[in-house]
């Protein structure tokens, strides 16, 4: 079996079948991030103890018979999901030795199924960044290129599916660190609308913006990685309590008769034309699949961004308070509380995040707030609005997922503004708690992939999926050499 | 020129629910240090607040019991600072949309009934507890996340009679409605007071200091005196009052600044992301407002009026809920209110007030409390032994029925022996006798009181004044 | 965006930065900022009555309590005295 060329079903079906064990499957990985892994640095830590020990187990439950989807299945976890026992770092000196006491709610339904933990994957510091550079350690390559950057924030995780050192992986997207990674490591990555899995567990970034989410090399695999990790959480308040169906029930259906809408906003010029054309030519292969295209605006997609970087910053910024070096964490020095806290935290805390709790603060405090903070609340109220109104003629929204492919390290990522502004494409999603899902579409003449991004309605990621398999069938995927 | 005092008040009072406010850990007082927390209530990455709905039942009772507008719509903020005993740096607490607004309680001082408002309470946590060593402090979390509400009045007291007569109404209400327990002791209720001294009749008010975290009604009367002494001082020897925040020193009975940090503080509030805001139905309302339990003045009045109880006594039962409650359950055992009443008011209050009773944790039920006051109001027992059984119940334990039979305390009416011992009272006195047929009948009492006590109890006083008249009236 | 901004920022934020490195988060902060003005030309109102992230209070968690965390555990990353954790000697 080539765990290049596999897919989560692919997987169940060898392990079922005993085509290979649990174990020989995850020594298979194991190996291949020992040879692969140095390059790429897409884990922070690879569990390998852990791994062989769970596999094991789940290769009991495959022989009683008691196998379920991701029973004995090999994945990388974001490495600001917690795991109990196992160090989570946030990718950031901070945290360097953290080993939470407690699971995330995902990690224990992904145990409940028996599966198994490769390692931790790298991100940006406290998944504030698009490049995971702005990791302290790990900074994650990108398979197609290793001079150029993974995406972020999650881009170990989409770095590692790519590479093929996992076959699927969960990251967080909080204004499209799960989508823009995936986009630029060329494989599919999906935000599910928020509420829709537990954040408990999750170290908050932007807790009214941040969700967990799947990559994987398919809209289908990343469907039956949904399934075993969505639903109510009665250790979060903000998951929904809508029912949970199988999100890969529509897939095969036929997408003839749906309407897609391109936002014109998001195909103007700060995009590259590689991109739009690649967009463009995507959205005429629906066309023939039966689809019709809609034209639609976005008015006030040029204040997104800065929106998004108020209610996140903010949200950030009293999020990120509690890391004083008193429970957890970086300990530094001083004589009072107060010098120690500052030590702490200006020891523990690199540029990037730093400017985040700066800028948040900046929005929240007094004689600032109602003309940030508050007018971010409101842009986000229009922004609901405006999405609303599309999908009043739309069913899904077609987008770039990122302006750009993915560019060469120190390009772009020392430039806060500039960074800030490539989120153009994917914060509103976000903003407006809506699923999305990035696919590859194409490569540019350099031959690094682009991604284009489809968004649902609330709730409707069982469309996403559809729509995104649809496409994906006739797509000839080019895999980077590592999948060679 | 005299200086009028303007006070207001905010006071934080613990819920009794069962678990944390955001969290399922106990929140019950005390324990091993951290024993009572979880990875939420210690501010661990990653966790989240999950709101407990009893807190907000209580909270919404407390508005209604204070004439509050209760809001339909109520959101969570956070009140962003850094100390050791807030572990995630922020407290969630109300800013713009708090559970209750408006509201008023009306106070008695100074022989007038005062209407006291109430700007806003709202539901906030609590925080951890600090211990200070020589060089360090230790910081235990037990404490964080127990359900606060905070009570924000208007400004609308003028002395220190003011502020502690509303606390002292408000701990009542507040423990009668089920709400929060009141035991100042273990911090259940604390009360901040603001307090500024302007000329009387100015329009304006002076600068405003805040004493915090007053604990018990002494340190509140002491240190809204001290403080309207020491501003006065100040302005008459025309120096500036600060505005700043101020603690109280309970021995030396003075107050004194805390950091000027603290009063710099920039909140910075804003929604707390993780907790959805609440929405209630009128019915939800109306359901928790119908299982508000009687108020102390509905008891005050019902114990007055329905029982023709005296003020003082109705008074004196409602102004210990523990007591008061002890009273119902044992008229609802002996239906002849008054004579529990008095019972309780002269004699289980003054075995309390010696000590010797705990009013929280009365060493005997109210049923056979009610059924000692029934012996003594059927003649089966004198009014004398109802003490002394009173007394072996507290000491010893047992029902009433058992301690007059093993005390021999029962009335026998046994005439023999009461004659015989009438008789020997009457020749041990003769003085007495003498006095009382030459007219000077006022030692018929003093003759009266050596027969019950030589008889200790075993006949009725109606007996023995019968066979004592019958003997004097007689030779 | 001057020092003083800069430094109640810091005092808020309890970071600290060097003169060299105060200069540089200046500018950055600056750039930011004027990025973050652009929320001022539109002309909006937040009415918070009108997120749709409200719940019904029936649908409030019951009051339950259950067992709490072992102490050892909560305090595994750090190192406690008499489990509890601790700072610097906070003043009265």
């Amino acid at each position: 079996m080539d765990i290049n060329k596999v897919s989560l079903s692919g997987l169940r079906k060898a392990l079922d079948n005993k085509e290979i064990s649990a174990v020989e499957l995850a020594e298979e990985y194991i190996s291949k991030i020992k040879t692969v892994d140095p390059e790429i640095e897409g884990y922070i830590t690879v569990t390998e103890e852990q791994a062989l020990e769970s596999a094991k187990r789940a290769q009991e439950l495959i022989d009683g018979g008691d196998s379920r989807p991701l029973t004995g299945i090999p994945l990388a976890i974001k490495d600001n999901i917690c795991t109990d026992g196992i160090r989570t770092t946030c990718a950031s000196k901070m945290l360097e030795s953290f080993v939470p006491p407690y699971n995330a709610t995902v990690i224990e339904k992904l145990n409940e199924q028996g599966y198994v933990l490769l390692g931790k994957s790298s991100m940006d510091e406290f998944a504030m960044g698009g490049s995971t550079q702005t990791a302290a350690f790990s900074k994650t390559k990108n398979p197609y290129d290793t001079d150029r950057v993974p995406g972020g924030s999650s881009g170990g995780s989409a770095a590692i599916v790519s590479a093929g050192t996992a076959p699927a992986a969960l990251g967080s997207d909080t204004g499209g660190s799960i989508r823009q990674p995936s986009s630029f490591c060329g494989v599919t990555g999906l935000k599910p609308t928020y509420g829709r899995v537990s954040r408990y567990g999750l170290i908050a970034f932007a807790s009214s913006l941040d969700q967990i989410g799947p990559i994987a090399n398919s809209a289908e695999d990343c469907g039956i990685l949904l399934n075993a990790v969505a639903g109510t959480d009665e250790h979060d308040a903000t998951s929904a309590r809508v029912p949970v169906k199988d999100f890969n029930e529509k897939i095969g259906q036929s997408i003839a008769g749906m309407k897609i809408a391109l936002p014109q906003e998001f195909f103007g010029e700060s995009t590259d034309e590689e991109v739009k054309q690649a967009v463009t030519d995507a959205a005429k292969e629906y066309e023939k699949l039966g689809a019709t295209l809609v034209d639609c605006h976005m008015s006030s997609l040029k204040y997104a961004v800065a929106a998004y970087y108020l209610i996140s910053g903010a949200e950030a910024a009293s999020n990120l308070s509690r890391f004083d070096g008193i429970k957890y964490g970086l300990r530094g020095e001083g004589r009072s509380f107060d010098e120690m806290i500052r030590d702490s935290r200006s020891r523990g805390f690199g540029a990037e995040v730093k400017r985040r709790i700066l800028l948040g603060n900046y929005a929240l405090s007094s004689g600032y707030y109602d003309a940030y903070y508050r007018k971010a609340l409101a842009l986000k109220q229009q922004i609901i609005k405006e999405y609303n109104e599309i999908y009043e003629k739309a069913d899904v929204i077609l987008t770039p997922t990122a302006p750009t492919v993915a560019y060469r390290i120190g390009e772009q990522e020392t430039d806060p503004v500039k960074m800030y502004l490539a989120d153009i494409c994917t914060v509103t999603v976000n903003i407006a708690s809506l699923p999305a899902i990035s696919l590859p579409c194409g490569y540019n003449s350099d031959g690094m992939p682009i991604g284009m991004s489809l968004v649902g309605k609330r709730f409707d990621e069982a469309t996403l999926i559809q729509t995104a398999d649809a496409y994906q069938r006739n797509f000839a995927a080019v895999p980077n050499k590592y999948r060679a | 020129m005299k200086l009028y005092p303007t006070i207001g008040l905010e006071i934080h009072a613990e819920l009794m629910t069962e678990s944390k406010v955001f969290c399922t850990c106990s929140a019950k007082f005390g324990g091993e240090p951290n024993s009572r927390c979880c990875p939420v209530c210690s501010g661990l990455p990653g966790t989240l607040p999950v709101l407990n709905s009893k807190a907000v039942e209580y909270i919404i009772k407390a508005g209604y019991i204070m004439n509050c507008d209760i809001s339909r719509f109520t959101k969570w903020d956070r009140k962003n600072y850094f100390y050791p005993d807030l572990p995630k740096a922020y407290q969630i607490s109300q800013m713009p949309r708090p559970v209750c607004l408006g509201g008023y309680v009306d106070i008695n001082t100074d022989g007038e009934t005062k209407r006291m408002r109430i700007n806003r309470i709202h539901l906030e946590e609590d925080a951890g507890k600090l211990v200070h060593e020589n060089r360090i402090s230790l910081a235990d979390y037990n404490r964080c996340g127990i359900p606060l509400i905070e009570i924000v009045t208007e400004p609308d007291f003028h002395s220190a009679a003011d502020v502690t007569a509303f606390f002292e109404k408000i701990r009542l209400m507040l423990q009668y409605a089920g709400v929060c327990d009141g035991r100042l002791e273990q911090g259940s209720m604390r009360c901040d007071v603001n307090i500024s001294l302007a000329p009387e009749g100015s329009d304006t008010l002076g600068t405003r200091t805040e004493v915090k975290n007053l604990n018990s009604l002494r340190a509140i009367q002491r240190a809204v005196e001290y403080e309207i002494y020491r501003q006065t001082e100040l302005i008459e020897n025309g120096e500036r009052v600060i505005q700043e925040t101020l603690h109280f020193n309970d021995a030396t009975g003075e107050t004194s600044s805390l950091r000027s940090k603290e009063d710099a503080h920039d909140y910075r509030y804003f929604p707390d992301p993780d907790i959805p805001p609440i929405i209630f139905t009128e019915e939800e309302l109306a359901a928790i407002k119908a299982d508000i339990p009687e108020m102390p003045q509905q008891r005050y009045e019902r114990y007055t009026g329905e029982y023709g109880i005296s003020d003082a006594d109705a008074s004196v039962l409602i102004n210990t809920k523990s007591v008061s409650d002890f009273f119902e359950a044992a008229v609802r055992a002996y239906n002849n209110p008054k004579p529990i009443a008095t019972f309780i008011t002269v004699e289980l209050m003054r075995r309390i007030n010696l000590g010797e009773v705990d009013a929280d944790d009365i060493p005997f039920s109210p049923e056979d409390f009610a059924r000692l006051v029934e012996l003594a109001e059927t003649g089966k027992i004198s009014k004398d032994n109802r003490k002394t059984i009173l007394r072996e119940m507290i000491t010893a334990g047992g029902s009433p029925e058992a301690i007059a039979e093993r005390e021999q305390l029962w009335i026998k009416e046994d005439n023999e022996l009461t004659e015989k011992t009438v008789d020997e009272i009457l020749a041990a006195n003769p003085k007495a006798v003498e006095q009382y047929r030459s007219g000077e009948t006022k030692v018929f009492g003093f003759l009266m009181g050596q027969c019950n006590r030589a008889l200790k109890g075993s006949a009725s006083p109606a007996a023995i004044k019968q066979v004592l008249e019958k003997k004097l009236n007689n030779i | 965006m001057d020092i003083q901004t800069i430094d109640h920022l810091c005092e808020l934020s309890k970071l600290n930065f060097n003169d060299e490195e105060k200069q540089k988060v200046m500018e950055e902060m600056s750039a930011i900022i004027e990025l973050m003005d652009t929320v001022k030309e539109i002309d909006l109102t937040y009415d918070d009555t009108k997120d749709n992230n409200s719940i019904k209070y029936s649908e409030v968690r019951k009051d339950e309590a259950k067992p709490s965390y072992p102490t050892e555990k909560l305090l595994s990353n750090t190192e406690p005295q008499d489990n509890c954790y601790v700072v610097p000697k906070m003043v009265e």
